[in-house]
Formats: C-alpha cells, sequence, structure tokens
C-alpha cells in the first residue's frame, strides 16, 4: 500500500463521500455532499433521487459511498426515505436517513413527496443541492431557476431575457409545513453548512436543509470560481442564509458588506446577456438587484456590526485550521 | 471476512479505482512564495517565520530563526525604521503587523533567559578572516562568520564594541543596558575582539590581509562632514556628532540657550531633542520634506519618520524645506540666522538640485548654529583603497572590485542605506560570500524575488483585527535618557504574530482540505516535505483549480499539464 492510500485511509474527518466520484471539475454539489456527510457522520443511510449527484457517484459497478446508499427515482426520494426511516424504526436501529435531491427532485418533481413526508412527520433530514437547473440532463430550466438566468429552455435572446419567472420560494413552502428544523446553506460558508447538518439531525422530526451550489457548466463560470460565486450569492442577499423553526425564522446570517449583485451576475455566463447595452437589460438588473434588497430587508440581513458569524467573519481562517462551526 | 460498520474503510467496490486525475489539464502545486516583509528587510530577517512560530508559542525557536539572519533583535527592534512593516501586505487591509515590537520582545527574551545563540562549536583550524570595526555591520559579519564555521577576529579603535550605537545613539532610543546585555552576549559566542586596536595604528590592512583568510571593512563614518556658508564658521562650532557623543557617553551638553540644527538625519534630531531636554529652544532646519508616501526618497528627511514626529512633541521647532541661506555674526559669535525656503528639485537628467527661493528669507535669532549635515569615512589605514577619501565601492555581496579577498559593509560603503539593518545585512551578505570564497564554494547574486502581492491573498478568510500599539512616555515625563518606547506585553505580542497573513506560505488553515470537491487534497500529521500539512493526489484531483483560487495566503499555483 503505497502512503497517499495510508493517508487517505486516516484523515480526521469522515469521508462519507469518497474520490474517483464523476463530477465535473469544480462541482459544487460535490462539495455540498462532501461536507454533509463529514458532518452527518458513518451512522447514517442516504436516499437518492435521481439527478447528478446520484449519477456521479454510482457509476457501475463502483461506488463513491461509504455510507448505505438506495436510489430512488426522480419522483419520490422523500418517499423512500419515509420508508428507509420506518424500517429502520421498526428493527429499532438508530440510524439517521437522510434524502438527496437536486432542485429538480426537490422543487418540481419530487415535492408532494416530500410535501407527503414532512407531513407525516418522518425523521428524516431531506437535503436539496439547489443548482438552479436541470443540470443532469443538460440545463433546463426548474422553478428553482433565478429570474433572468439563461438556461437551454429559458434562452435570452429577442423574445426575453432568460428566466421571465421568478425562483420558487421554497423555504417559504417549508415553512408552512412547521416542521421542526429547516434552513439553508451555501458551499462557501463550510462550517456554517456542517453546523446546519448537525442542528437538523438532532431534531426529533423531519428537517429540510437547501444548500446552494454553484455548478460551473450550467452557470457558465471558470470551475475555480465555485467557491467564490457561491459566497458572492450570499453577500449580495440574493442567497440569504437563513434557519426556521416550526416555521418561524430563528437566525439569518448577518451580510457586514453588501456587494451589489451585479459582483455576483457578472461571474456568470447565465446571466452574461444583462451586461448587454440594452434596456431590457438594465431593467432586469434593476430588478435582481430587487430582489437582493428585498430579502435583505425581510429577512433582516444588514449586519449592525462586525460579528464573527457574520457574512465575513464566518469563513474566517486560523493557522493551524481544523475550523469547526 | 471482515465485518463491514457503516462508514467502514473498504477499497473493493469503492469509485478509488477510477483514477479522475486523467481528466486534468492544469494541476495544482505549492509554491513558496517571497514575503514582502522578509524582501523589504534589509537585515534579510524571514519575518513571516519568526510570527509563525511566535503565534505558535514556541518563543525560543522564533528567536532563533530571528538571529539566523540578524544577530541583534533587541537593538533593531527598537532603533530600525523597520521597512518590514512598510511592505507589510497588511497594510492594505487594516494596519500592518507591529514586527518590531515583536522583534524588541524576542530579542529581550533572548537576553533574559540567557537563550545562546545556535551557533556551531568553534574549530580552532578553520580559516579566520579578519574584521575591522565592531559597529552593526562588523559585529553581524563576525557572527554569521562563525554561524558559518569560520573564525573571526574582530577589532575596534574603541575600548568597547557597538560602533555608532555606542557612540552616538541616545538612551531614549535605545536603553544602554539592552546595548551592553545584547553585544556582551555576542562576543561571547567565540568571535575573538580586539578593542583598542585601530587600522592604520595597531595594525595595517597589508598585516591583516597577510594573517587572514579575507578581511571585512566596517569602519564606518565617524567624522562629522565640513560645513560652512559661503566659507563662514563661527568659532565656536560644535559639530552634532561631537556634542551627540560628548551627551551620550558623558550626559552633558555646553550651556545654550537657542539653537539650529542644520540637517535632517538623525544625528540632527537626536542633537534637537538632547537640546531640548536640557531647556534649550531648539530649530531644526533641513532643506528635505518629511518623509510620506508620495516623496521620493532622495528629498524626504533620512531620520524616521516616528523620530521626527517624537521630536515635536517634545518641543522641537521643525523648520522642513528650509536652508541657512546666511549666518549672521558678530565678531566670530553667532547671533541668528537668515533661513531661505529650499526645496530639493530633479533636474531633467534626474539628479537632485537644492534650489532656494529668493524673496522669502526670515530671520532667526539663536546663540548657536550645529551642523549635521552628515559624516565622513576616517581614512586612516585605508589610504590605498581611497587615497582621496569618498567611500568604498562595492558589489552586491560586499566585495571591493579588484581584491578578491576585500568586502566592506556599513556606513563605509558606497550606497550605504545609513541605517543599523542596512548594516547588518551587509555584513550578513559578506559574511556569505566570504564563506563561500574561503571554501572554494560560489556564492550566486541572487536577485531579489519579487514579493507576494496583496492581490494574490484571499482577504476574505481574514478578519481585521486593529493593530496593538505600545504606549510612549507621555512627553512631559521624556527626560535625559528615559527610554520612551515601552514595548508590547507577552499577550499583546502573541496577538501581533497572529495577525500575520503568513504571505505565500502554508499556515495550515484547512481551506483546500475542505474545499477540494472531489478530496484529492490530504491532510498529513506531520508537515510533509515542503513544509505544508497537505498533499494532493493526483490520481484524483481534477485540476479545478478551487484550492489555488481560495488559498488564503497564496501558497497555491495552478500550472498547465504537460500530457
Amino acid at each position: 500500500m503505497n502512503t497517499l492510500h495510508d493517508l487517505r485511509a486516516s484523515q480526521p474527518r469522515f469521508q462519507g463521500l469518497e474520490s474517483g466520484h464523476r463530477a465535473c471539475q469544480g462541482c459544487g454539489q460535490a462539495l455540498a455532499a462532501r461536507l454533509t456527510l463529514e458532518a452527518a457522520g458513518p451512522n447514517v443511510a442516504l436516499a437518492n433521487a435521481t439527478g447528478c449527484l446520484e449519477v456521479f457517484t454510482t457509476t457501475w459497478p463502483d461506488s463513491a459511498w461509504r455510507v448505505p446508499w438506495l436510489h430512488s427515482v426522480f419522483a419520490n426520494a422523500a418517499a423512500v426515505a419515509a420508508g428507509m426511516e420506518a424500517a429502520l424504526k421498526m428493527q429499532g436501529k438508530d440510524i439517521k436517513v437522510l434524502a438527496l435531491a437536486g432542485d429538480g427532485g426537490t422543487f418540481d418533481i419530487g415535492f408532494q413527496a416530500l410535501s407527503g413526508m414532512l407531513e407525516r412527520g418522518h425523521n428524516v433530514l431531506f437535503v436539496c443541492y439547489d443548482n438552479e437547473a436541470y443540470m443532469n440532463t443538460g440545463v433546463q430550466r426548474s422553478s428553482s431557476t433565478p429570474h433572468a438566468a439563461a438556461t437551454t429552455t429559458s434562452p435570452a435572446g429577442i423574445a426575453r431575457m432568460g428566466k421571465r419567472h421568478l425562483k420558487k420560494d421554497i423555504l417559504s413552502i417549508i415553512a408552512a409545513h412547521h416542521i421542526p428544523y429547516a434552513a439553508t446553506a451555501s458551499v462557501a460558508y463550510a462550517a456554517d453548512l456542517r453546523k446546519k447538518v448537525r442542528r437538523a439531525l438532532q431534531v426529533d422530526g423531519p428537517s429540510f436543509l437547501q444548500i446552494h451550489s454553484p455548478c460551473p457548466l450550467g452557470w457558465g463560470h471558470g470551475s475555480e470560481l465555485s467557491v467564490e460565486v457561491a459566497r458572492l450569492a450570499v453577500q449580495t442577499g440574493l442567497f440569504p442564509l437563513i434557519e426556521l423553526e416550526l416555521g418561524a425564522l430563528v437566525g439569518a446570517m448577518p451580510i457586514r458588506e453588501i456587494h451589489p449583485v451585479t459582483d455576483y451576475l457578472k461571474l456568470q455566463g447565465r446571466f452574461k446577456h444583462l451586461f448587454a447595452d440594452d434596456a431590457r437589460a438594465r431593467e432586469e438588473l434593476a430588478h435582481l438587484q430587487a430582489l437582493a434588497d428585498h430579502n435583505i430587508e425581510v429577512y433582516g440581513l444588514q449586519g449592525k456590526a462586525p460579528d464573527t458569524l457574520d457574512s465575513e467573519g464566518a469563513d474566517s481562517v486560523r493557522r493551524g485550521g481544523l475550523r469547526s462551526a | 471476512m471482515p465485518v463491514m460498520t457503516p462508514g467502514g474503510f473498504a477499497y473493493p467496490g469503492t469509485s478509488l479505482a477510477f483514477k479522475t486525475g486523467g481528466w486534468r489539464t492544469q494541476r495544482p502545486v505549492h509554491r513558496l512564495r517571497a514575503a514582502p516583509c522578509h524582501v523589504g528587510c534589509p537585515a534579510g530577517e524571514n519575518v513571516r517565520d519568526y510570527l509563525a512560530r511566535t503565534a505558535d508559542g514556541d518563543l525560543q525557536s522564533a528567536w532563533e530563526a530571528l538571529v539566523a539572519a540578524n544577530p541583534l533583535p533587541a537593538i533593531t527592534g527598537r532603533v530600525c525604521d523597520h521597512p518590514c512593516e512598510s511592505a507589510c501586505n497588511r497594510g492594505h487591509y487594516d494596519a500592518a503587523v507591529a514586527i518590531h515590537n515583536v522583534e524588541r520582545f524576542l530579542g529581550d527574551e533572548a537576553i533574559r533567559s540567557g537563550w545562546a545563540y545556535p551557533l556551531p562549536p568553534v574549530k580552532t583550524d578553520a580559516p579566520a578572516v579578519a574584521v575591522v570595526g565592531a559597529g552593526p555591520a562588523g559585529l553581524s559579519c563576525a557572527y554569521h562568520l562563525r554561524r558559518l564555521g569560520l573564525n573571526a577576529t574582530l577589532i575596534d579603535r574603541l575600548p568597547a564594541a557597538g560602533g555608532t550605537l555606542r557612540t552616538a545613539l541616545p538612551g531614549y532610543r535605545l536603553p544602554r543596558s539592552v546595548l551592553e546585555d545584547e553585544i556582551a552576549r555576542l562576543l561571547t559566542t567565540g568571535i575573538r575582539f580586539l578593542p583598542h586596536t585601530a587600522l592604520g595604528r595597531e595594525v595595517s590592512l597589508a598585516e591583516l590581509q597577510r594573517d587572514h583568510a579575507a578581511v571585512f571593512l566596517g569602519p564606518g563614518r565617524p567624522r562629522p562632514r565640513p560645513w560652512d556658508v559661503d566659507g563662514r564658521t563661527p568659532r565656536d562650532l560644535h559639530p552634532a556628532l561631537v556634542l551627540l557623543q560628548d551627551w551620550v557617553a558623558l550626559g552633558t551638553v555646553p550651556e545654550i540657550r537657542s539653537a539650529v540644527i542644520v540637517g535632517g538625519g538623525n544625528s540632527a534630531v537626536d542633537m534637537a531633542r538632547v537640546l531640548v531636554r536640557t531647556g534649550a529652544t531648539v530649530h531644526l532646519v533641513t532643506h528635505e520634506a518629511l518623509p510620506a508616501a508620495g516623496i521620493p526618497h532622495e528629498t524626504a528627511m533620512k531620520a524616521a519618520l516616528r523620530d521626527i514626529r517624537q521630536a515635536v512633541e517634545e518641543g522641537v521647532i521643525l523648520h522642513v524645506e528650509h536652508g541657512v541661506h546666511r549666518l549672521i555674526l558678530r565678531g566670530e559669535k553667532v547671533v541668528g540666522v537668515e533661513l531661505v525656503r529650499m526645496k530639493k528639485l530633479a533636474r531633467a537628467d534626474g539628479h537632485y538640485e537644492t534650489v532656494p527661493f529668493e524673496g522669502t528669507e526670515t530671520v532667526l535669532e539663536v546663540d548657536q548654529v550645529i551642523p549635521a549635515v552628515g559624516q565622513e569615512v576616517d581614512t586612516l589605514g585605508l589610504e590605498a583603497l581611497l587615497p582621496t577619501g569618498g567611500l568604498l565601492p562595492v558589489d552586491g555581496f560586499g566585495n571591493l572590485p579588484g581584491h578578491p579577498a576585500l568586502f566592506a559593509g556599513g556606513d563605509a560603503r558606497l550606497d550605504a542605506r545609513g541605517t543599523v539593518s542596512g548594516a547588518v545585512g551587509d555584513g550578513y551578505r559578506a559574511a556569505l560570500a566570504i564563506h563561500a570564497q574561503v571554501t572554494g564554494t560560489t556564492q550566486e547574486l541572487q536577485g531579489e524575488p519579487a514579493p507576494i502581492p496583496v492581490g494574490d491573498l484571499t482577504l476574505n478568510y481574514f478578519e481585521p483585527v486593529p493593530r496593538t500599539e505600545e504606549a510612549l512616555l507621555p512627553p512631559e515625563k521624556r527626560t535625559g535618557a528615559a527610554e520612551i518606547a515601552t514595548g508590547l506585553s507577552a499577550v499583546e505580542v502573541a496577538a501581533e504574530a497572529k495577525r500575520c497573513f503568513s504571505c505565500g506560505e502554508c499556515m495550515a488553515c484547512d481551506n483546500c482540505w475542505t474545499y477540494c470537491p472531489d478530496l484529492a487534497v490530504l491532510k498529513t500529521r506531520e508537515p510533509a516535505a515542503d513544509g505544508s500539512h497537505y498533499l494532493f493526489n493526483y490520481d484524483y484531483c481534477k485540476g479545478c483549480g478551487l484550492c489555488a483560487h481560495e488559498c488564503p495566503v497564496g501558497y497555491i499555483a495552478m500550472e498547465a499539464e504537460s500530457s
């Protein structure tokens, strides 16, 4: 056995998702799944909806997962997870069940199964890797695709400036189920993400986590920019990091320095048309800025004083590492 | 068959069999880059290294890293104008790290704790090198020769070592006890020191060259440069250097009611401050400007801004960009001077010329004019090298052209920095060159590596932390030689060291390990061969570049695959 192999087996973290998976370079979803499993630990079982995550982690005959993993169809990850949870409970096994799905398997196709699982109160953490379109099938718009983003089915051109509709406010719909814990997280704030996974697993009952996961291919940015793009989504107010308990807002990561939305948009090919010399483009930019301003207002995101857990402090590093939330 | 638990580690059937590294078009590599503080330090201190050790709480190893370049940290921590801090990337973010305070603290701790200089044992049969002048350049050279395994004989015309540090540096900037302690410790490291031994008097340069494998000259500039106004000088003229040396040695100066001091260097400013302490009214006149951003080095006062500020606080009346136009004499005694506004202006050929402006004359009534207009090399014993005076021309390693075994540094060399840290650096580089020459190895003259610019750091991952400013003795309490700067406590020094961005060197923050989507960054328990705590597993690295983009300290670079 070579030394790198030995070293891999003795890393001071739990590696639920292993190397050799076939995600694209700089994949936000792979990073999000890795961080989720790091926090969730070995004592879990997964139900994984059809999508990128399922495809790139389980190319026959290999699996990148080091935990029990079950592939469901696109629509029913939550229902399968509910069944797994009930079966484990019957067997008296204390194993946490996670349902994993992309935004398609959460906002659209998997939505009724998710709603049912939440309504029945299963002890399941549903994790949505939100990359804001159907990336696995070639970047078609989903109900999570943000307003004015170009996809293959919402192209920017003469007729319109990318997606006509708004991004679905999934968290408000989840909130209406009054489940014990629901939150949003971002791959740019790893410690915050892991903390939210641990909190979600501590509650008895259904919990929900929406993780903003940049897709270099679908969003049209360099693979090295995934974290920077995700960070700017938070710092502009376009993707607020919030926590809900029983449907009520209990926490929001304050933004210390609010960036204009153009800082976020200009890095991505899917918003390139908004920077053309075009009155409609200027209107859409103003619209997206208004959406960010609205988020900042309704969630109270403007930080009052520098804080170690705000948008600048939450990702600070120190010599020696091993930062934990 | 082994029992598998959830999350157990098995190789068969995992995706590890699939090597995604083949997708890569570029690969991340660790690349150590020069820190601006290191490049900016005239003494060549690896500041980033000793700040890291200080932050880790290992003060002795921090001091050892520091004295690998500069054997006089308690002294330079006090008197250096710290160009390291001007270069510090943190200055672009909130405020530069207070490096000089860490340096001073480590130097003081070494004296207090008696840490031994990390030197090899003395070998009596090692080649011997003569070092002339026990100022900072000579002390540094002798120390580094010892560090490199050679024997050094250090000679000085004065009864004790220290050079200008001892003769002309007031105690309020450098307490005498610190000077004595640090130099005494240095001289017990196996350096042979011969006081009362002047070149050209007790020993000639030819004799030194005959008896030694190489000779280093660090004679300094002990003589005040002559000064007059249109050929006239007052009869009772005292150059600042002479008065300053008397005050430092004896604590007294002639009684003077009011004086004009002419010059913009450290001697001028110290002379002014010493006279203010005796109750005199003191004007400082210089045709240079206050040092500030945007002011060319050639036209700025040579004294450190910190010292100029303190002098003004103490009551020195500053006249920058002024010059003495005329002495007003009654007989041969000064009763006043005529000042005129002047400016150093760049001419077409790039040289600076001091231009007085007609119609801006004013008169100051004073009873003394004290010139502090620079110093000269004492050519006694150096007649063969400097038949008409001047300065010693040397290359980047202090070697005198045409004299393979003759080296020089400190204030006596051409284009000297004129600072203690500059002299220490001269001694260091010359020792390296002497060692190479004596042992028959080659000493390549390396160009200064370009320091990592602040734009190559990822500042998102740092938090603003205010710089800890040391307390200064209030101006009304600054009497005699009482030290003004009080230094920082151990806790404050540790906090300052932790403010270091570690520009260009891994600080094991875990960011690459945290953000790799492919688990291709592996953390090591002990430092890896390159000193970092991480290895890239190129079997799986897809070359996305996230780790390089998000590295806070700019330690990871992406290189194209040769394929």
